[in-house]
């Protein structure tokens, strides 16, 4: 019996995909963009021992983007207010496709597949509304956009599905326009938020911390395989008056924050450039401006805390440890006692590494 | 032999192993603080009214000053640079801090060995210097915290200077084989530039961005230590200090450095406005203004002449507000 994807793959071959697996591409666990000494920018792989598998060419500077679970194949999103989507082969660089918003919109910089890879995605800026938008592309029928909904607020940022298979989307809050390249439209009225979307676009929940905390942008999320939520927020007012900027959410108990000593909270510079999930009990955040890594638990206690100068991508690696990478091309392991260099790459690493997480069998 | 001899007489000045950094101003500074917080301490104890404190205050403070940009090691380890220093302090979590302390009479500012569980706010010089330059309609209790500020500060600076040499000992011997903390002689010489750095990047975005505010709104009661006059003082003082630090950290002419320093030190010594209240008058707000860009040519100087050598690009994520 012909799978649905096996009967349109043969229709006119509109998804040239590669067959080939990331065990091809030296197994990475993440992937992340890079720029290197020549100012040319390239997406590389990264393998467990903080060695580079593979990298391959990017037009420019690329923000962050989704592996596919099964494939060799990623999705890269410029940083803004670039514009450019490419999906890449990642074995021969060759682009597979290029995505296009259509008029009126551009992409936000992150994406995700849906649980089997059949489904990208996008997060997105409606220009003329300023409202969010998520855009929905089909893997089978060559990357055609089908789809877009509402993101559930202003300005989404990452998105990430859920292990229900849902989307969680943390909407910053903030307006801005290419016309006006970077520059923060509404800081007055902003009001962030954590949504949580059917992959249809059913709006399930929208989670907001208090009125008084509304320039506490929400911009990256990451799940623990209970479904639990951790949150990391850019505080827009004074640096030296932020809020807490960490929450973990779940279901029950809703956005609660994880308070941090006074040292360590200034520490952070008001930023959290990354947030990952290590198991199910244990997250981490990173701070580039701070440069610093912390680590807690669901309760909000944290585990342990590091320096490092411009560190930023965060991936889980086996056995419950943790990798990160920095601005100037190292890769450090992270225990509770210590971070320290495991590789150092002739490269800066831009801000987020990308799960590469092969799908659980069918 | 021969191409290595011209290799090496082509070569660019070389970094400084961190020995010299060390031991002309990171340990010295610190040792500097304790004599400074230990004289506090004993003037306290002997008179603690306001006026016979000030003096030891001042020499304290400037002590502190001069090696506050130095916020990794021990200090951090220990969790205790805010209890040195709570500025910023935009919620005015000091007064809060003090005034808790106050209308509780809480028997805690009798207990040295406890005196450091209470907010941090309420333990720094900036808590200090309130009480001995606000008025303290409590003259007895604001007495009796003085004194226990005073001994605590002590406290503090003798233990983030004996946990020095054991850090110091990690710095110089980077690169080896169970050195986690430093792996290479560059991240010990990073660490030090990074303090550098970010000193001149405080000092420019707090310290004289704070009070700047903006043209149409200036915020003269955001200047540091304003009640002491002592806001110009402290940009003076660090001046010295990161100079001094900058030049030990490279055998290099640092000819750019060199001039941007002294072009600062001399808007800053120009100024005549100790708590930089001119920030508020549009004809004298552009002679601190001047100091500000001043001050920014010294970053810019020590980035090209003593960061780029060091592989260091300037905040590839920390500069990108993703």
């Amino acid at each position: 019996m012909t799978s649905r994807r096996g009967f349109l793959a043969g229709v006119g071959a509109l998804v040239t995909a590669p067959s080939l697996s990331w065990a091809a591409v030296g197994n990475p666990i993440a992937l992340s963009g890079a720029r290197l000494p020549d100012g040319s920018d390239v997406l590389a792989g990264i393998d467990s021992t903080g060695a580079m598998t593979f990298k391959v060419p990017l037009p420019a500077r690329a923000h962050a983007g989704a592996a596919h679970p099964d494939y060799a194949e990623a999705v890269v999103i410029a940083r803004r207010p670039g514009t450019f989507a490419k999906v890449l082969d990642c074995a021969s660089g060759r682009v597979i496709q290029d995505l296009q918003t259509p008029q009126g919109h551009h992409f936000y910089g992150h994406a995700a597949f849906s649980t089997d890879g059949a489904y990208l995605f996008t997060t997105e800026n409606h220009m003329a509304s300023g409202e969010g938008r998520i855009g929905v592309w089909d893997r089978s029928l060559g990357y055609r956009r089908i789809d877009n909904f509402a993101s559930g607020g202003i300005g989404p940022h990452e998105i990430l599905r859920l292990p229900s298979g849902d989307l969680a989307v943390a909407n910053g809050g903030i307006r801005t326009h290419p016309d006006t390249g970077r520059e923060k439209l509404n800081l007055e009225t902003m009001r962030p938020n954590l949504a949580i979307l059917s992959s249809g676009g059913s709006v399930r929940t929208v989670a907001e911390r208090p009125l008084a905390e509304h320039q506490n942008s929400l911009r990256h999320i990451a799940v623990a395989p209970d479904g639990t939520i951790v949150c990391g927020f850019q505080w827009q007012g004074d640096p030296f008056d932020a809020p807490p900027l960490l929450s973990l959410y779940d279901a029950s108990s809703g956005l609660r924050t994880v308070s941090l000593d006074d040292d360590l909270h200034r520490g952070l510079n008001a930023y959290i450039g990354s947030v990952c999930a290590i198991g199910p009990d244990s997250f981490a955040a990173s701070s580039p401006r701070g440069g610093r890594v912390i680590t807690f638990d669901a309760t909000g206690r944290v585990t342990a805390h590091h320096r490092a100068l411009d560190v930023c991508g965060l991936m889980p690696s086996s056995g419950g440890d943790l990798l990160a990478s920095d601005g100037n091309g190292r890769v450090h392991a992270v225990t509770k006692t210590d971070l320290h260099a495991v590789a150092h790459h002739a490269a800066a690493f831009d801000n987020h590494m990308i799960a590469v997480s092969p799908s659980s069998p069918v | 032999m021969r191409l290595a001899l011209v290799l090496a007489l082509v070569a660019t000045p070389a970094l400084s192993d961190v020995t010299k950094a060390l031991d002309s101003h990171v340990l010295p500074g610190h040792a500097g603080l304790v004599a400074a917080t230990k004289e506090l301490a004993d003037a306290a104890q002997a008179d603690c009214t306001p006026d016979a404190v000030k003096p030891s205050f001042h020499t304290a403070y400037d002590a502190w000053i001069r090696i506050s940009h130095v916020q990794f090691g021990p200090i951090e380890d220990q969790g205790l640079s805010l209890a040195m220093s709570f500025w910023p302090d935009p919620k005015d979590s000091t007064a809060k801090a003090l005034a808790r302390l106050t209308s509780a009479q809480d028997a805690i500012v009798d207990d040295p060995s406890t005196f450091g569980e209470v907010s941090a706010a309420a333990q720094g010089f900036t808590a200090m210097e309130r009480l001995l330059f606000d008025p303290q309609p409590d003259a007895a209790y604001a007495c009796k915290l003085t004194q226990a500020v005073a001994l605590g500060l002590a406290n503090k600076a003798s233990a983030i200077n004996a946990a020095w040499p054991e850090f110091a000992d990690l710095m110089r011997g980077a690169g080896g084989d169970s050195n986690t903390r430093f792996q290479s002689e560059e991240e010990a010489q990073r660490a030090l530039y990074t303090a550098l750095s970010t000193g001149l990047e405080f000092m420019h975005d707090q310290r004289l961005g704070r009070p700047l505010g903006t043209f149409d709104r200036p915020r003269p009661r955001r200047a540091e230590a304003r009640r002491s006059e002592r806001s110009l003082r402290h940009i003076q003082i660090s001046l010295a200090a990161l100079e001094e630090l900058a030049l030990s950290l490279t055998d290099g002419a640092l000819t750019e450095t060199r001039l941007a320093f002294a072009e600062a030190r001399t808007r800053a010594d120009e100024l005549n406005d100790p708590a930089l209240e001119g920030v508020a008058d549009p004809a004298k707000r552009f002679k601190v203004e001047v100091l500000q860009r001043a001050v920014n040519d010294v970053r810019n100087a020590i980035n090209t002449e003593i960061g780029k050598p060091l592989g260091i690009t300037a905040g590839f994520n920390a500069l990108d507000g993703d």
